[in-house]
């Protein structure tokens, strides 16, 4: 079934990048007596500084020892080496020697790619997994709940090679596949449960939510799923502390659960007697209510009634958190703590939902209707095994990502047999030859429900959980090619491409379209790829290169985590920290979407804001909880580096850390991580009354007194400070925590001066191909699931010179790497 | 539904800062196990691995005098009621935390040696690489007759990014528990998956034994499916479908199992279940102890492993007056604001540990409680944050070990002794037979006697 063409990747992959950068490499002299000259002094066979020896490595034969040269070419680009005090060539020379000997190692390259070998099994993740059930079944999961978080290699969390299967994790698919496929069909057999959705104790409560019905304050807004049309329950709580106190208010506040809009029910929350002190009564005592409610998606409103009595914004200093538990606040109103929504109960029906229309694309048989439970039954009817037929060959073939076998087919047919009650348990039986179903066809009068088991709709149900738990459903495999021999380049087929494409852009299965193509061997057609990688780009679903990679790469997944210190930032809430988010995410998706220069993410002079952001970071006239685009006035406030988030989540809780920052900015901005400190670092001056009125500055700098901790702060620490301006939380100061005026002096490693984040801005963007290159190799190790390794480096080299250099758009190095080797090719 | 008739009024009480929750459903549930679990002969020895993180303060730790009369040191204070079910267990080492030519990355190396007494292999790729650690050992054996083998519980979050060594998958910081060299387990934090995998999620007895069946035929066509696909890889793929087909079969044991155990158990009402984590430490905490307790309780499980802070930890503890993150003020150079501020993190680890042990004393099981049938191995890889050593490692074990365990003693060891000694006669006192673990040189003394 799979052919593959082999032979020369050169042949095999007409008109793609890497072609193009052979150039003759000059004479080896000159960079030989450089070398000599200036690195062998410790590189030699005999010290063997850092491990390295440049004396015997040859120049004639570049290619052959890649793994030490492109060492040299990263020293040589940060500027980090001969190290500072050393003899250095000039300028000029030392950029010649990098640029002959990319030059001879691209030109290698391209003649004979090593395109690395991604891992055999690569495991789905939790994000990929909840993606693929909403793509597959158009339905929304609670991942968190269902399946354990994945471990982090190289900054993500989709690296194959440590994405492994335990039995712990295969019990967890095995009941969310029993959970997701009832769910999805409808199954009359789903048990009531509770699910509990709490209200952050730091939201601030004083304002409208968007979605919530206007003339409410507060509350929270559930995108819940339910399961059956059947009864449900509302059980609302009002937020206490952990001394199980409440805020003190002294009137009485009306609370109103609204489904989809619509109010279910109204509370009257009461203050406890002793006028309004902080309370332990049970003053939602009773909030429960019962409604009917269909199956499907709604949205569950917890809100409430907005007081005219409230105060306004303008009369309160700052918008402090909602003090519960540390006393002072002064709104004297309740909070919500929490909902609980519980049920079924008393179902009637499977309903019309966003699943069942997905999955039930025929009818069983022609008197059963769907909406109700009709489903249910049908299982005898000559139509239903045609029927199950087509509706599972089309589900496989979206969850396997690739034409369906009938192999593939049979197995699930087993299933839907044994789970519908016809046919004998997993032998195959003929559909025609149905057993005794559980329930007469063609029932009329009120919807019932099949509690029996069995039937149609159960059959698909149990298919679908076997389906879940397949290899094929949750591990991207990519087969070798057959016959060649071991560590030989070859290109992977269309339908593993398709696959590549749709988890890189889009943290997916590819979607029809896709896999048609792929199967008709079109994909790789350079044309069509390009074609589609557009389309792709354009679809939603690539929403996932903000929230996933992005997410990732500038740590915007860690902000739930930064707690900052109450009392030193009692006016930061969630309310701020969903902000911060939702302005890098719009930032990123602007520059994504809009085919920006990537280097832009450094240094727009644009940004997004609410009213909330806005005057946290001291923008006048933005009014309103929506975000919208603002021109940037403030120099020091542009691109990733002026960004609440950053700020934040490289801050401690107490106060800025010039370290954390620094390491931030090599990391993931320069590309140059530095190692972890030292054991045993040295303790600092006895006198500890001294060391205490030490400044941070001061702090660091003695420690770098200390060589050992020197060789890496040096370079880290000035990156920091040139941020100091901004505060832990990211607002603008000119005084520090200690009421100094903020020093945010320093200088890089190549002596560059700094003073304030303006700067450190400026002196990122005279280093353009750093920075170009480090996003390049991270989504280069986000697209392939695997590190970078020395020999992938000709190809990041030739997709950020594709793209433009350092005028690359964020989209065509995206582009660059769905047409290079690595994406495209694998070794055996 | 039996549950409701036997369970007390629901309240939550609160015993000062931190303290430990008694939650409704385990209030529900004590009462209702203690009539339903039957066992065959005896009772066994339940075993307990935690892990606290950045090392201890140890001068504050280690307690002055040695032998039977000591008195406890600051950080192990709250610890002092339980003196008679305690050991305290000076000069062990865990050397394959050691750099051994590897460079920086202590905190990678010290979680996956801990139990595992094995240097685990310096990579972020496929090639990660640990040693079998002494609590899977141990559900090997022990959990042939229980539901789960083991249980691997964690407090922490792992889907943060950027807080891992480079060089070092996050994967070893991530747990202490290696099925085998190269898998991992993933810690639970999250209290309603642990509670789900403990009970299910609900619906009558029938109903789950029949979708357990139904689950076992599922896995069973899922190995064929896995065979079938075996015979498409080359050989160094095939290791990695084992590895699969491994997990498969574990699983349908399990499965067998709980088909005859599950109907024993009575699920408390919907609300009563835990719904997710807690927004404080201390609640969470509670909770995942609780879970423990009841998972020993009504013989889920004899083995769990439990990481109250991964290495790194950041976290802070509003609730004792420590805002400034973990791991930043173990790196204090000596600064003695900061130690100050580590012992007190240090003293309220032990303070909560302490609460679980209470809970473990008050539990009664067969003739006596759970603590009397317990070990629990508790304390970390590091010893001084500060210096990133391996060496005198902060370690106590509690309870009687089924009357193999002599509490209430210091017991200090020749410096350097291998931790191995240690999970060697834990292993042995618990019944799985073992003569070398890691580096072990023998059995660890004076565990019994005096």
């Amino acid at each position: 079934m799979r052919t593959r063409v082999l032979g020369g990747a050169g042949l095999l992959i007409g008109g793609v990048a890497w072609l193009q950068a052979a150039q003759a490499p000059p004479p080896a002299t000159a960079e030989r007596a450089l070398v000599d000259q200036y690195c062998v002094g410790c590189h030699n066979d005999r010290r063997k500084t850092g491990g390295l020896s440049l004396e015997g490595t040859g120049l004639d034969n570049i290619p052959a020892h890649a793994d030490t040269w492109e060492k040299v070419i990263r020293k040589l680009r940060s500027g980090a080496m001969p190290p500072e005090g050393m003899p250095r060539p000039a300028p000029p020379a030392s950029a010649a020697l990098v640029a002959s000997l990319e030059a001879t190692l691209d030109a290698a390259y391209a003649k004979a790619p090593n395109p690395g070998r991604t891992e055999t099994f690569h495991r789905l993740n939790r994000t990929e997994y909840r993606n693929a059930i909403h793509d597959l079944l158009d339905l929304d999961v609670d991942v968190t709940s269902l399946l354990p978080a994945d471990d982090v290699s190289y900054g993500f969390d989709n690296i194959a090679g440590v994405l492994g299967v335990s039995p712990v994790l295969l019990d967890r698919y095995t009941t969310a596949a029993q959970k997701i496929s009832r769910m999805a069909v409808g199954s009359p057999a789903i048990p009531a449960t509770a699910d509990t959705f709490r209200v952050a104790s730091d939201l601030p409560q004083d304002d409208h939510v968007e979605g919530l019905p206007f003339g409410t304050r507060g509350g929270l807004l559930v995108p819940y799923t339910f399961p059956l049309d059947a009864q449900y329950a509302f059980r609302v709580k009002i937020a206490r502390d952990y001394t199980d106190s409440l805020a003190p208010f002294y009137e009485e506040h009306q609370v109103e659960v609204s489904i989809d809009g619509v109010r279910a029910q109204l509370f009257t929350v009461t203050p406890v007697a002793g006028r309004g002190a902080r309370g332990r009564g049970d003053v939602d005592a009773g909030f429960e209510v019962r409604v009917g409610v269909t199956a499907g998606p709604h949205q569950v409103g917890v809100a409430f009634l907005k007081k005219t009595s409230a105060l306004t914004e303008g009369q309160r200093l700052a918008p402090l958190r909602p003090a519960i538990g540390a006393g002072g606040d002064t709104r004297y109103q309740p909070y919500l703590g929490s909902v609980t929504i519980s049920g079924p109960f008393d179902a009637t029906g499977s309903g019309d939902t966003p699943s069942r229309r997905r999955i039930f694309i025929c009818k069983p048989d022609q008197d059963s209707g769907l909406r109700t439970q009709g489903s249910g039954q049908g299982a005898a009817g000559p139509r239903a095994e045609p029927c199950a037929r087509q509706i599972l060959s089309t589900l496989a073939r979206r969850a396997y990502r690739r034409p369906v076998t009938d192999a593939d087919l049979q197995l699930l047919l087993d299933f839907y047999r044994e789970g519908a009650g016809v046919g004998s348990e997993r032998s195959g039986a003929r559909p025609e030859e149905p057993r005794k179903r559980s329930e007469p066809s063609g029932v009329e009068g009120p919807p019932r429900v099949n509690v029996g088991g069995g039937g149609f709709q159960s059959g698909i149900e149990l298919a679908l959980r076997r389906l879940l738990i397949s290899p094929a459903f949750l591990l991207r495999v990519e087969h070798d090619a057959a016959n060649i021999a071991p560590t030989t380049a070859y290109r992977i087929s269309d339908i593993e491409l398709a696959s590549r494409l749709s988890f890189f852009l889009w943290s997916t299965i590819p979607d029809d379209q896709l896999i048609d193509l792929a199967a008709r061997g079109r994909l790789k057609d350079p044309a069509v790829l390009a074609q589609q990688v557009r389309r792709m780009l354009a679809d939603r679903r690539s929403q996932a290169l903000v929230s996933n990679f992005a997410g990732q790469w500038l740590y915007l997944r860690n902000l739930p985590a930064f707690r900052p210190d109450e009392e030193l930032f009692p006016d930061f809430d969630d309310g701020l920290r969903q902000a911060f988010r939702q302005e890098t995410e719009l930032f990123f998706d602007s520059i994504l979407h809009e085919n920006r220069p990537a280097l832009e993410l450094l240094s727009a002079n644009y940004t997004f804001v609410n009213e909330r952001l806005a005057r946290h970071y001291g923008i006048p006239n933005v009014y309103g909880s929506q975000f919208r685009r603002v021109a940037l006035a403030d120099n020091g406030r542009g691109g990733l580096l002026g960004q609440g988030s950053i700020l934040a989540v490289t801050s401690y809780p107490t106060r800025t850390s010039p370290v954390v920052r620094g390491k931030w900015v090599l990391e993931n901005l320069l590309g140059m991580p530095p190692p972890q400190p030292p054991p045993n670092v040295p303790a600092l001056q006895e006198n500890s009354e001294h060391t205490a009125a030490l400044s941070v500055r001061e702090r660091l700098e003695q420690h770098r007194s200390n060589p050992g901790c020197a060789s890496c702060h040096k370079i880290m620490d000035p990156l920091g400070f040139a941020l100091e301006n901004f505060d832990a939380v990211g607002r603008w100061r000119d005084r520090g925590e200690d009421g100094a005026p903020i020093d945010a002096s320093g200088a890089l490693i190549d002596g560059t001066k700094l003073d304030g984040p303006a700067t450190l801005r400026q002196a990122l963007l005279r280093r353009p191909d750093d920075f170009v290159r480090t996003v390049t190799e991270k989504l280069l190790i986000y697209a392939l699931g695997r590190g970078v390794e020395y020999y992938d480096e000709p190809a990041i080299r030739s997709i950020a010179r594709d793209a433009g250099g350092a005028k690359s758009s964020l989209s065509g190095l995206i582009m660059g790497i769905v047409r290079s080797a690595p994406f495209q090719m694998r070794r055996t | 539904m039996i549950i409701r008739k036997l369970a007390l009024p629901r309240r939550t009480i609160l015993r000062g800062i931190g303290a430990a929750m008694a939650l409704p459903f385990l209030d529900a549930m004590v009462p209702a196990f203690s009539t339903t679990v039957a066992r065959a002969a005896g009772t066994p020895t339940r075993l307990g691995f935690f892990y606290i993180p950045n090392g201890a303060i140890m001068d504050s730790w280690t307690p002055a005098a040695v032998g039977t009369h000591f008195e406890f040191s600051p950080i192990l204070q709250p610890l002092a009621p339980f003196k008679s079910q305690l050991l305290v267990l000076t000069g062990l080492s865990q050397k394959a935390a050691d750099s051994i030519g590897d460079g920086n990355g202590d905190h990678s190396r010290a979680t996956p040696a801990w139990l595992s007494a094995v240097h685990p292999k310096r990579t972020e790729g496929a090639d990660v690489q640990g040693g079998v650690t002494a609590d899977q050992l141990a559900a090997r054996e022990l959990g042939r007759s229980t539901q789960l083998a083991s249980l691997e519980l964690g407090m922490d979050a792992n889907y943060l990014v950027g807080n891992c060594e480079n060089g070092y998958s996050c994967v070893y910081m991530n747990t202490i528990s290696w099925r085998t060299p190269t898998q991992p387990i993933p810690m639970e934090n999250n209290p309603r998956i642990v509670f789900e995998r403990m009970f299910g999620d609900g619906g009558s007895a029938d109903a789950r034994r029949s979708e357990l069946r139904k689950n076992r035929s599922l896995l069973d066509s899922v190995t064929e499916e896995m065979a079938r696909l075996q015979r498409t890889l080359g050989n160094g793929d095939r290791a990695k479908v084992n590895e699969y087909v491994e997990a498969v079969r574990d699983i349908e044991r399990r499965i067998e199992q709980s088909e005859t155990q599950s109907t024993r158990t009575a699920l408390p009402d919907t609300l009563d279940r835990p719904v997710g984590i807690p927004e404080t430490f201390e609640q969470h905490l509670a909770l995942m102890y609780d879970l423990q307790v009841l998972a020993y309780q009504a013989d889920i499980t004899r083995v769990i492993s439990f990481v109250l802070g991964r290495e790194l930890s950041q976290r802070t503890y509003p609730l004792i007056g420590i805002a400034d993150p973990h791991h930043g003020l173990t790196h204090h150079a000596g600064d003695k604001a900061k130690i100050e501020k580590v012992v007190k993190i240090n003293t309220y680890h032990a303070q909560l540990f302490g609460h679980f042990l209470e809970k473990m004393r008050a539990t009664p099981d067969g003739d006596g409680s759970l603590l009397d049938h317990s070990m629990i191995l508790y304390g970390g890889g590091i010893s001084d944050g500060n210096g990133h050593t391996h060496h005198n490692l902060p370690l106590l074990l509690a309870g009687g070990g089924g009357g193999q365990i002599k509490g209430g003693r210091h017991l200090k060891y020749e410096n350097d002794t291998p931790m191995a000694n240690l999970l060697v006669s834990m292993l042995d006192k618990a019944g799985v037979a073992t003569e070398r673990f890691g580096d072990s040189t023998g059995r660890l003394e004076h565990l019994s006697d005096i």
